[in-house]
């Protein structure tokens, strides 16, 4: 016999050998990008504010002081410190306020789209590896779901109580999961057919262990990269709501809050609206940038690119 | 080296001088092709032959200045119509492409948008090339052509698209693509390597003749040293990327002057002449007994309101598996080989029959039951690639099948999978590890080793070896005899690789459409075979041995019917070459002939031309093969 | 042919139940969440008593199944029902007048309403769209036919800045520059078709970068086929190819993509914007309504909505099945 010798001599890596490490590539492709270093550096400087901005400046976000009301930020003349960057209205610091804002906003874009990944991978993996009627039924839920169209959805619910950052959290998943589910859906569809799925059934694996130990793991990374996206999508949802009322309530600062009680100022202290409205455009960017050169990495392996 | 030789009389159609293409990357440059010297002489053939990942693909396309980075022509010119191709301006290049010199690839099925119909698309090239011909005149042209490489019938072919051309079929429309706008010369990349032995057969022939009919200039190239010598006039054999030898295509098999070709010919494998004794069959009881099973599926049909159409995948198949034999299967793609590995596998049911391991009809199990079958029958896939999944360390691979039938206590794990890991050839350092960067070779044995894990007494194996090279085919193959005598495990090998077949079966079933129309031992099925289509597909093998069954007598037209359409009768009928009046009546049923064998034919062997393969050359020349060129 | 009928039986069939669905998961909503409509119609100040008997009237004290079977008989007859709360000139009325009691015959028909809204909204959303293809297809192309390369960098810029826009912020900040600064266009309310063109801008910034991201990906994915390189060794020219093949086969993507995500997120920019811009569409109706509990306007505009999305998403994947055969529905 000539192969009991082990002859373990690993074979340089093949072009066709497309399945290695597809995590590990995508992620070493998107950090060779300027662009991803750059946004990550952004992002991190930012969530290094919100995080100890509070501690670092001597103001208050919420302490109104008619003395100090429409100052503008320093750069112009008359702004004085520590109003880096101003006061609203009602005398509060501006820049204060803006971080607190972009700190619950992206808690509740991190949370909501853990939530919305989890709940609609679920159901699309179930639904696409099951197939039949099980698959019909969860799609044409999905249909229903994606035809109300958000805004209805949480007006009706959040409008009447009085919204919290879990309520609003809840709304968010209940009105996305559905693309989730989808996506998931179809590349189950396509995994499903894959050798390794046979082999693990040939080998006696029950089909609740081919979907949470084989399936998942292969198919919810490439996902889950584009999930970053969406965590800047709901940050503007949760500033919508806050636009119209249905946010976070007062005196808890939130970027829809300040930019629609700016908006009656918007002449003579203009600030008020644009100010914040740079930082969480800079912070949503950032995470855009990110999450748009993952998506890229993403389809240039997966087209068999290095 | 023995100089180029002057087949045919006149100047050089194309001559490629000290050609180099090399691979830029990161760690590098790394030559590809080296100093490549070539001549191509008009209206003739001239075969490359080369293992794969010698540089072919990389030649034929260089030949039509069609590099792209990261690789990049390094030195050396390609000389056509007195000018060099790699100097050209890209119009100058692109007006040539497909009007003077044509390409055909080994991807025929992705050659066409597959959005727009075969006869547009082909309609759309040849008003390119040719735009004073008007759309009628073109259209008519095609159709005829198509006509010509035998697409039947090609005026309602010509509307419909490419995925509902089979391979064989997208094949030959891709010949008409080329050859239609009449070009000098014709690159043929692999061309057959896709197809089934008896589609490639049909394809060789028709480019031969089609190549005196046009006057083309062919340069054919393969990694399969049976399927280049039948075509070729001369031939140049490729060793990671430097020529080590070119004679004409005689005198190359006969007296092979590199050490390199007479080792590529002596891999060649041999069925009739000089194979090894074939295992004999065993006297053990019955483990598998197939009954009568039956697969349907239905597909929608696009022309009927709410309807649907039966394509029957395997229909009335039986046979029976003795403990420690090797038994196998046989037949074209699209045979209902695979579903009848999902039927025995247990991963569908059939519609009809029965599959019994042991007396017990599996369909029937469930539960415990099902896993303690599983345990003891194991199917091997096809695909190294996709069989395991890059994200878990090899280990944990081969680990899976114990946790899940949880038969080990966790701290064992590691020792009993380090000791399968050993036995199948695996270095047990490789334990911790992620599949990256196996060979194919090594994820098979990752594959293997997975299933040995669970000590089966059945193994079945669809198309496991096809995706291997000769080498670690035949290593493989060595591993499974010793397994087999150490453990004695039962085979059925599935596969469409009638040389394999021939080496380690001891009994053989040869399907068709469905059904088994042969079952015999293995010598009785490669000596003295009693079935049409079984004597087709020997005939069609790409092998450099002379044949008992000449492909004149033997070839086959067309392809199978499809499997919704089955017409009545034998359902051979429509290829057989001996059908008769009765065939068309009559479903011929599995009969036992006197040499022990079954077969489902009215002729009963008789009637079919007498064999001899005492008298074989074990390497046939071209004179022996086909008629000699004038 | 037997195609064409089967897929649209089968998807109109289907699609009834999905807006059935809809119609009752929204039906349902609006009764389980706090919050009662006949306080809001008949005033803060009206008496228990009458409260009560105007909801027993108006038959919201049923069950919900019973309501809903009654809304379903009404809608199959094509009535969408009167508004709570909006009279017949369209204002919101609701307060004290009714204090006594609530005559339906006073308020608006929903069908009306919404009849009036309609053109406006789908002014709005045609030209935001349009603005959106002028911004996108440019950018989108170039960048998936020079992947890699500058144009590429361009579409990721240009697409993740504009996601990166909150469009309640884009809204003022436009407000203030093209309205309030320059004086270029009018902003708030509808007196005109000018009143379009600033609420059609912060729509079409929603839209542009989706459309920008599909586009060079599927551009670019298609310049990686096989048939592309193919076809230029067959002979063809590479602007035939990208033209007569590579375009096509992106059209299957970019419609899914159009049905599927694009119409809910043109939804709910329409509804934001209108808001914002007291634009006089369906969307400020809708959410006046759900602010107001105007249940029947409400029920309406989602039946309606899913209606059209259903209606859209059927006629993509039938132009996707014509144009890829090998698609399945
Ligand atoms: N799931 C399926 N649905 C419809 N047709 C199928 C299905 N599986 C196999 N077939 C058809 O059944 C026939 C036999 O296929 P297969 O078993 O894969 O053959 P082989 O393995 O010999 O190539 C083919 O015509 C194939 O197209
Ligand atoms: S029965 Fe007739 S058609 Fe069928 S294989 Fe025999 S001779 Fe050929
Ligand atoms: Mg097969």
């Amino acid at each position: 016999m000539t192969s009991s010798t082990a002859q373990a001599e690993i074979a340089p890596p093949s072009a066709a050998d497309n399945q290695r490490g597809v995590t590990r590539r995508i992620l070493a492709r998107a950090w060779s990008y300027t662009e991803m270093k750059l946004a990550a550096a952004v992002f991190l400087l930012l969530v290094a504010l919100t995080l100890f901005g509070p501690l670092l400046i001597d103001a208050s976000a919420t302490k109104m002081s008619v003395a100090d009301k429409f100052l503008p930020p320093l750069f112009m003349e008359g702004g004085r410190l520590p109003h880096f960057l101003g006061t609203d209205q009602l005398g509060r610091d501006l820049l204060l306020r803006s971080l607190v804002g972009l700190r619950n906003a992206f808690a509740i874009g991190v949370v909501s789209v853990i939530g919305m990944f989890i709940l609609g991978c679920a159901i699309g993996i179930y639904a696409g590896y099951r197939g039949g009627w099980v698959d019909v039924i969860l799609m044409r839920l999905t249909d229903v779901q994606m035809s109300i169209p958000v805004i209805i959805l949480a007006i009706t619910i959040l409008g009447m109580s009085r919204p919290t950052a879990v309520s609003i959290i809840a709304v968010l998943i209940l009105a996305s999961w559905p693309v989730y589910a989808r996506v998931s859906r179809g590349v189950t569809l396509a995994e499903r057919q894959k050798e390794y799925v046979r082999a693990a059934k040939i080998l006696g694996a029950s089909d609740l262990r081919i979907m949470v130990r084989h399936i998942a793991p292969s198919i919810l990374p490439p996902i889950a990269f584009v999930a970053v996206l969406d965590v800047a999508r709901m940050m503007i949802f949760e500033a919508i709501f806050g636009f119209i009322g249905i946010g976070i309530q007062p005196p808890t600062p939130t970027f829809g809050t300040i930019i629609s009680a700016g908006t009656q100022y918007l002449l003579n202290a203009w600030w008020i609206t644009i100010v914040p409205g740079v930082l969480l455009a800079l912070a949503l960017g950032s995470l855009n940038l990110m999450g748009g050169v993952l998506e890229r990495a993403r389809n240039h392996i997966l087209q068999g690119g290095e | 080296m023995a100089p180029q030789s002057m087949s045919k009389p006149g100047s050089p159609l194309m001559e490629v001088r000290d050609l180099s293409v090399a691979m830029r990357s990161e760690s590098g440059v790394r030559p590809i092709l080296n100093t490549i010297d070539l001549t191509v002489m008009p209206r003739s053939v001239l075969g490359i032959i080369g293992e794969s990942g010698s540089g072919k693909t990389v030649l034929s396309r260089a030949l039509v200045n069609w590099i792209k980075p990261p690789l990049a022509i390094t030195s050396g010119s390609v000389r056509y119509g007195g000018r060099d191709l790699l100097a050209l301006p890209e119009e100058e290049m692109a007006a040539l492409r497909g009007r003077e010199i044509a390409y055909i690839g080994a991807n025929p099925t992705s050659a066409l948008d597959p959005t727009v119909p075969v006869g547009h698309q082909i309609l759309e090239k040849l008003r390119a090339v040719a735009p004073q011909l008007s759309r009628q005149d073109a259209r008519k042209r095609i159709i005829d052509t198509l006509d010509a490489v035998r697409i039947p019938s090609p005026a309602k072919r010509f509307d419909e698209y490419p995925f509902q051309f089979s391979g064989g079929m997208m094949q030959r429309a891709l010949i008409v693509d080329a050859l239609v706008s009449n070009p000098k010369l014709l690159i043929a990349d692999n061309i057959t390597q896709p197809l089934d032995v008896t589609v490639a057969a049909q394809i060789l022939r028709l480019l031969r003749d089609l190549q005196k009919d046009f006057d083309t200039a062919v340069v054919f190239i393969s990694s399969a040293l049976g399927i280049v010598s039948e075509i070729a006039d001369d031939m140049i054999v490729l060793d990671r990327g430097h020529i080590v030898e070119r004679q004409p295509v005689n005198a190359l098999l006969e007296k092979p002057e590199h050490g390199y070709t007479r080792e590529l010919i002596a891999k060649v494998p041999k069925i009739w002449t000089g194979a090894a004794e074939p295992p004999a069959p065993s006297a053990q009881n019955v483990v598998l007994d197939v009954r009568d099973v039956e697969k349907t599926y239905e597909v929608r049909d696009r022309n009927a309101i709410f309807a649907h159409r039966k394509v029957q995948a395997v229909r009335g198949v039986s046979f029976t598996v003795r403990r420690g034999e090797n038994f196998g299967i046989i037949g074209e793609s699209g045979c209902g080989k695979s579903t009848l590995s999902r039927l025995l596998s247990c991963l569908e049911a059939p519609n009809r029959g029965q599959i019994l391991f042991e007396d017990r009809d599996i369909a029937t199990l469930r539960g415990k039951d099902l896993l303690a079958l599983r345990r003891r029958f194991q199917l091997l896939l096809q695909d190294p690639y996709n069989a395991i999944a890059a994200h878990s360390s090899i280990g944990r691979t081969i680990a899976e099948p114990l946790l899940i039938h949880g038969l080990v206590p966790r701290r064992e794990i590691r020792k009993r999978v380090s000791a399968v890991m050993s036995e199948v050839g695996l270095s047990p350092s490789l334990y911790d590890q992620l599949p990256v960067g196996l060979s194919a070779g090594q994820r098979q044995r990752v594959n293997i080793a997975r299933a040995l894990v669970l000590e089966p007494e059945l193994l079945i194996l669809d198309e496991t070896l096809s995706a291997l090279d000769q080498v670690e085919q035949a290593k493989l193959l060595d591993l499974f005899e010793t397994l087999q005598a150490r453990r004695g495990i039962t085979y059925v090998y599935i596969s469409h690789d009638l040389a394999m077949v021939r080496r380690v079966c001891a009994r053989i079933a040869v399907m068709y459409l469905g059904r088994v129309v042969e079952l015999s031992d293995n010598e009785t099925l490669f000596a003295s075979s009693s079935h049409p289509y079984t004597r087709a597909l020997l005939s069609a093998v790409p092998t450099v041995e002379e044949k008992p069954y000449k492909t004149e007598t033997y070839l086959l037209e067309g392809e199978p019917p499809d499997p919704i359409d089955i017409p009545p009768g034998c359902s051979f009928r429509t290829r057989c070459p001996f059908a008769f009046d009765r065939c068309a009546r009559e479903d011929p049923r599995l009969t036992l002939l006197s040499d022990g064998s079954l077969s489902a034919c009215h002729l009963e062997g008789s009637g079919l031309p007498a064999v001899d393969i005492a008298g074989l050359q074990p390497v046939a020349t071209v004179a022996q093969t086909r008629p000699v060129a004038p | 042919m037997a195609f064409a009928i089967e897929f649209f039986l089968r998807r109109i069939s289907q699609g009834l139940v999905i807006v059935l669905l809809v119609a009752f998961v929204i039906f349902t909503l609006l009764r389980i969440v706090p919050g009662d409509p006949i306080r809001i119609i008949l005033g803060p100040m009206t008496p228990a008593s009458v409260l009560e008997q105007t909801a027993k009237d108006l038959g919201l004290r049923d069950p919900i199944l019973v309501q809903f079977g009654r809304f379903v008989g009404q809608v199959a007859t094509g009535d969408l029902g009167r508004s709570f709360i909006r009279g017949l000139q369209g204002g919101s009325a609701g307060g004290s007048q009714d204090a006594a009691g609530y005559n339906p015959e006073s308020r608006a028909s929903v069908a009306e309403l919404i009849g009036t809204a309609l053109p406006y909204s789908l002014q709005l959303a045609g030209l935001g769209i349009l603005f959106a293809l002028l911004v996108a297809v440019p950018i989108g192309m170039a960048a998936g036919l020079r992947a890699g390369k500058w144009p590429d960098r361009l579409g990721l810029y240009v697409s993740s800045l504009f996601v990166s826009l909150p469009n309640i912020w884009v809204a003022v900040v436009l407000i203030f520059l093209l309205s309030a600064k320059a004086d270029l266009l009018p902003a708030i309310g509808y007196r005109g078709f000018s009143y379009t063109i600033i609420p059609a801008m912060v729509v079409a910034i929603e839209l542009s970068p989706v459309m920008i991201r599909a586009i060079s990906v599927s551009v670019a994915a298609n310049l990686g086929e096989i048939y592309y390189d193919v076809g230029m060794v067959r002979g063809l020219s590479r602007w035939t190819m990208i033209f007569k093949h590579v375009l096509r086969n992106a059209a299957v993507p970019l419609l899914n993509l159009f049905g599927a995500q694009m119409i809910g997120m043109l939804l709910g920019g329409l509804f934001v914007v209108e808001y914002i811009f007291s634009y006089p569409g369906v969307g400020m109706l809708t959410i006046n309504a759900v602010f107001q509990r105007d249940f029947p306007i409400i029920q309406a505009v989602a039946i309606l909505a899913s209606g059209a999305l259903v209606a859209i998403n059927m006629l993509v994947d039938f132009t996707s099945t014509t144009i890829d055969r090998r698609l399945k529905f």
